[in-house]
Order: C-alpha cells, then structure tokens, then sequence
C-alpha cells in the first residue's frame, strides 16, 4: 500500500475512535473532555496485559475494560453525584494520566523485555470503519438511537415522555468506553509499547473533530481525516526546507495543533451543539 | 445556593478518592506508613521543608487565582500552564536582553503581556465562535510546549550548557529575599502572590467590571439582558487570567529558578486548577488551598525518593478535585 496513505490511516484511526466514542456521549447530553484519559488508560492496559500475558485478544480486552471503567466512573460522577461534566472529565484525565504512570513504572519499567503481542493494526481499520457506519444508522435508524438523541436535545422533556435519561446516559457512555478502549489499544499497538503521555492530546483533537463535525458521525470522520492528514504530512515534511528555509523540528510537532486551533477559529460557529449537552 | 447535606453516597466517594491513593502508593511498592511520613517530614516539618513548600505555593497562589477569576467569568482556563510557561520564557528572555531592577520590572509586565496574549486565542474563539475553551487551552498548551523547546534549544539557549537551558540570571536581576535564614528563606514573590488574591478579591467584589465578569459567569444571558457586553467580558477574563499566569511563570523565574529551560513547568497549571476549584466561591479561600496543594506537591516529591513515580501526585489531584467537587459543586436535584 502507498506509504503515505497508510501513514495517513494509521493516525487517524484512533481520532476515529476517540471522536465518535465522544459523539455518542455527548449526542446524549453527557459533555467528555476526558476522551484523553480513556485512550490513555486504554493504551496502557493493553501494553501491560500484552506484555504480562502475551495474548493480543486479552491486550485488547483489557484495554476496553480499563477505557469503560473510567467513561462509567465519569456516569457515576455526573449523573448519579451530578458533578459538573468538565470538573469530571478533567479529574479523571488526571486520574489516567498519574495512575498509567503509577502502574507502568511498577509492572512495565523492570529488567524484561517491552515487547508485547498485538492485533495486527489492520482489525482496528476494520473495527473503525464498522464503528462508523455502526454509530451512524444506530443512530438515524434504531429507536435506542432516537431514545439517546432525545435525551441528549432535553433530558427533561425526555423524562417526561417515560425515557429514564440517566439509564440511556449510562448505555452511551459504555459505548464510549469501548470504542475509546479499542482507540487507546490502537494507540498502544502502533508504537508496540507504552510511553508516559503518549496520546499526547489526541483525545482532545479528536474533540475538536467532533465539535467541527457538528456531532454527526460522517462530518467528525472527515474531520478526523484531516487531522491526521496533518499528523502525517507533519511526520513526512520533518526536514524538508520551506522556501529554501530549513524549519525547525518542533514546527513540525506542532502543526497539529495548530491545524486544530486555526480550524476553531475558521470553522466554528456553523454547527449546534446538543441542546442539552451538559445539563443535569 | 445552599449544597444538600452530605449523604452516605458522598462519604462512600470520598473514601473511595483515599483508597485509590492509598492503591496508588502500595502498587507502587511503597509501605504506606513509611510514605505518610516521608510525605509529612518532606513538607511541613523543618525549615527546609517548609521553604520548599512555600516556594511551591507561590506559583500556585497566582495562577490559582488565574484560573479562580477565569472560573468566575465561567470560563475554565486549562490553557493556566501554557501561560506559565510563556510568561517564565519571555521574562528570562528580557532580563537576560536587559540586566537589573529595570530589566526585571520590564520583565514581569511583558509576561504578563506574554501570559495574556497566549490566553487570547481561547477567549475569542470562545466569544465570538463558540469553541469550548478547555479545546483551545490545551491546543495552546502543547503549542507553549514547542516553542518554550524551540527557543532553548535555539535563540536563549547558553551556549556553554549541555542541556536546554538559558543561562542563569545575573544576581541582582532577580527579586530578592525577604528572610534569608538557611536552610530557610523566604522570598518577595510570596508576598507578590499573596497582595495578588487579596487585589482579586476586593476587585470582584468592589467595583463594577469584577460584579459583570461575575453576573456572566452566573448566567449570561441575564447578563446580556442586563446590558453587559458578554463577549467582551468573556475575552477579557481569559485575558487577564492568562496575565496573571505569566506573572506566576515569571515569578518562579525572578525568585527561584533564575533561568528557563525545557519542560519548565511541572504541572502548575493543572495544580491551579485544583486549587481554584477547592476555594470554591470565596476568593480568599485561595489561600489556604494553595498551601495545601503546595505542601501535597512538595510532599509527594518528598516520596518519589522512595521509588514512588511522580504520577502519584496526579493520582492525588485527581482524587481531590473529585471528593471536592462533590461537596461544593454539586448540582441541585432536578
């Protein structure tokens, strides 16, 4: 396959993920700017497990598993403690991003080798694009998808109607929680191992995806293509003079997110958040 | 408005917030007990220690107090560590261009301008194009990040150093001591911070602009009907939140650091964070919750030594925000 179409797939997969595990968390009203901690905290627990058990499938399923408890602890905190949502989301990114590098040191850091086993990228391609499709007709379509939109626009109304919004939010965040998980497990399985911080903000440009994508499933993938396509370009034009000048490499490593700050400050405005995303 | 009491459900939470540090500390293969008193001896017993403490609290006083008057104008400034960290390059930068009290002076008011002006961004996409602020903070902290590497590595980096470093402040370039008492000492910044909440609280609480940044905080859409101009107040608070950030990042450089290198912050920002969050509604409450956050910080350095990784005080912060945030910031029951 092209070099730099594959470049470009294999950074915007786990965006993918990321933003659509978002999308189905937010389109239910439930705000998550702790996309970051759950790839993270995925990321980890597959490296680990891959590592300890040499398995790929319990890699993964770890991974999940760590992704969906932290998204169901963020539905503890905010619907049952009605936490406000960003207070939530950001202390457990915090929570994710200390309690990886608590257990990485302790299990991963020893005299042993780093490698693990994983699946072979190409299952999380696959699982990315079914995700897709998968989240948008569920969505358009299938009345639980209607039920979690209706909760999303107006918990209350929702409530009156005989929908129990806090049962739908729970559902939505589970599904946030795998398909983060299986994001993270991507992020791991990319580079082999676990490193402190590696998401390096991707939960948070994928939020910016979602945002650009006005919380629909097919403009967030585009949005997410582009991101990456800036990540690849990035990686493939470390080094190369712009108009005969030689440009610094920390340029380079911070095009994406300028990418994502220009992109709010040029796109946004034309897309409608939820109604009630954000409330009770 | 007034919280409901405290249930069992919230001890129960609060509980389980100690047993994932307590979780945090025996993974890391640290006994409990022997990390509780590295904890409190690293932090609150001594001179030394207690100079390592305060030293810690000045930063997280001022940007503490960034991120309280953000948070007033219902904004939440993540963005706190990025302009930290700006603020600390531009004022080495100037001081290192211009030696001396002068140098100094101008150094902390263009951090400041440095601080606002990396904080300006996130205000106005937030006004004027809707775009979440904690989006844009953290896009504007990883891109503080790049160019704090790039500048020590390039244009300020001390030729004669190894690492990614500027070169040490001329002594007279810096603020001075208030006590100097080895192992002891106490520094002039300290008492910058401090007159810093106590400014914050009466101008929130005395004079026009601080009761409109409060009202849009509030509910914005009584303010605009009231006739207050939210977009503007809304850029303005981020603005003079990241102001005061440079000033913190420029404080730990005129008073402790004296230099700027790579990876200059360790999280003040986010500390910040928890710190505005547990002073709650009262500006004063900074005070004694950056102390806190201070002796947690200095504490939990104090164990690393014992083989307890750093992330240990994420673990912690996490914890608080969340035992915390349940006692004050709970939303009324539908």
């Amino acid at each position: 396959m092209n070099l730099a179409l594959a470049s470009l797939i294999t950074l915007s997969v786990p965006l993918v993920l990321a933003a659509l595990g978002g999308l189905t968390s937010e389109r239910a009203g439930v705000m998550n700017i702790g996309l970051e901690g759950k790839l993270l905290a995925a990321a980890c627990a597959t490296a680990v497990v891959a590592v300890q058990s040499g398995n790929a499938v319990l890699g993964l399923l770890a991974g999940v598993a760590a992704a969906v408890v932290l998204s169901l602890t963020h539905a503890v905190l905010t619907q049952s403690f009605r936490l406000d949502h960003i207070i939530s989301g950001m202390a457990l990114n915090a929570l994710a991003l200390g309690g990886t590098n608590v257990v990485a040191k302790a299990v991963i850091d020893q005299e042993r080798s780093l490698e693990g086993a994983y699946l072979p990228v190409g299952f999380y391609w696959a699982a990315a694009a079914v995700a897709v499709v998968a989240v948008a007709v569920y969505l358009a379509r299938v009345r639980g998808g209607q039920w979690l939109l209706a909760v999303g626009n107006d918990p209350d109304k929702s409530r009156q109607m005989g929908l129990d919004p806090v049962r739908v939010r729970y559902g939505a965040l589970v599904a946030t929680g795998v398909l983060c998980g299986l994001g993270g497990a991507l992020i791991a399985s990319n580079a082999g191992s676990f490193t402190d911080g590696m998401t390096a903000g991707r939960g948070f440009i994928a939020l910016a995806a979602l945002i650009l994508g006005g919380w629909r499933p097919l403009p967030t993938l585009l949005a997410c293509l582009v991101f990456g396509g800036v990540e690849a370009a990035q990686l493939q034009l470390q080094g190369t003079p712009v108009f005969g000048a030689q440009l610094p490499s920390e340029f380079w490593g911070a095009l994406p997110y300028l990418a994502t700050l220009v992109a709010m400050v040029g796109l946004l405005g034309k897309t409608k958040a939820p109604a009630g995303l954000g409330r009770a | 408005m007034k919280a409901p009491a405290l249930g069992l459900k919230e001890v129960l939470l609060a509980l389980v917030c100690l047993g994932l540090v307590v979780l945090a500390v025996v993974v890391s293969g640290a006994a409990p007990a022997e990390a509780l008193q590295r904890f409190v001896q690293g932090s609150v017993v001594g001179p030394a220690s207690w100079r390592r403490t305060l030293q810690e609290a000045t930063p997280l006083l001022i940007a503490g107090a960034a991120v309280f008057l953000a948070l007033r104008a219902g904004l939440f400034n993540i963005g706190a560590d990025g302009q930290l960290v700006v603020g600390a390059m531009v004022g080495a930068a100037v001081v290192l261009a211009l030696p001396g009290p002068v140098g100094v002076g101008l150094g902390v008011v263009l951090a400041m301008v440095a601080g606002a002006l990396w904080a300006l961004p996130a205000g106005l996409i937030k006004a004027y194009r809707g775009g979440h602020e904690v989006i844009s903070t953290i896009m504007l902290n990883n891109l503080a990040g790049f160019l704090a590497l790039w500048a020590v590595k390039g244009p300020l980096k001390d030729p004669r150093q190894q690492t990614a470093t500027t070169a040490l402040l001329p002594s007279g370039s810096t603020l001075p001591d208030l006590v100097a008492a080895p192992p002891f000492r106490l520094n002039l910044a300290l008492l910058v911070a401090v007159v810093v909440v106590l400014a914050l609280a009466w101008w929130l609480s005395r004079t026009v602009a601080g009761y409109e940044l409060s009202a849009v905080g509030q509910n914005p859409t009584a303010a605009a009907t009231a006739g207050v101009e939210t977009r503007a107040v809304t850029v303005r608070a981020m603005a003079a939140s990241g102001a005061l950030a440079g000033l913190a990042g420029a404080c730990v450089v005129f008073a402790y650091e004296r230099r700027f290198y790579a990876d200059f912050s360790p999280g003040y920002g986010f500390d910040a964070l928890g710190v505005a969050l547990l002073a709650g509604s009262s500006t004063l409450a900074l005070l004694p919750s950056a102390l806190l956050f201070a002796i947690l910080a200095t504490g939990t350095t104090a164990v690393q030594l014992l083989g307890v990784p750093r992330g240990l005080s994420g673990v912690l912060l996490g914890a608080l925000i969340v035992a915390f945030a349940v006692v004050r910031y709970r939303r009324r029951s539908p």
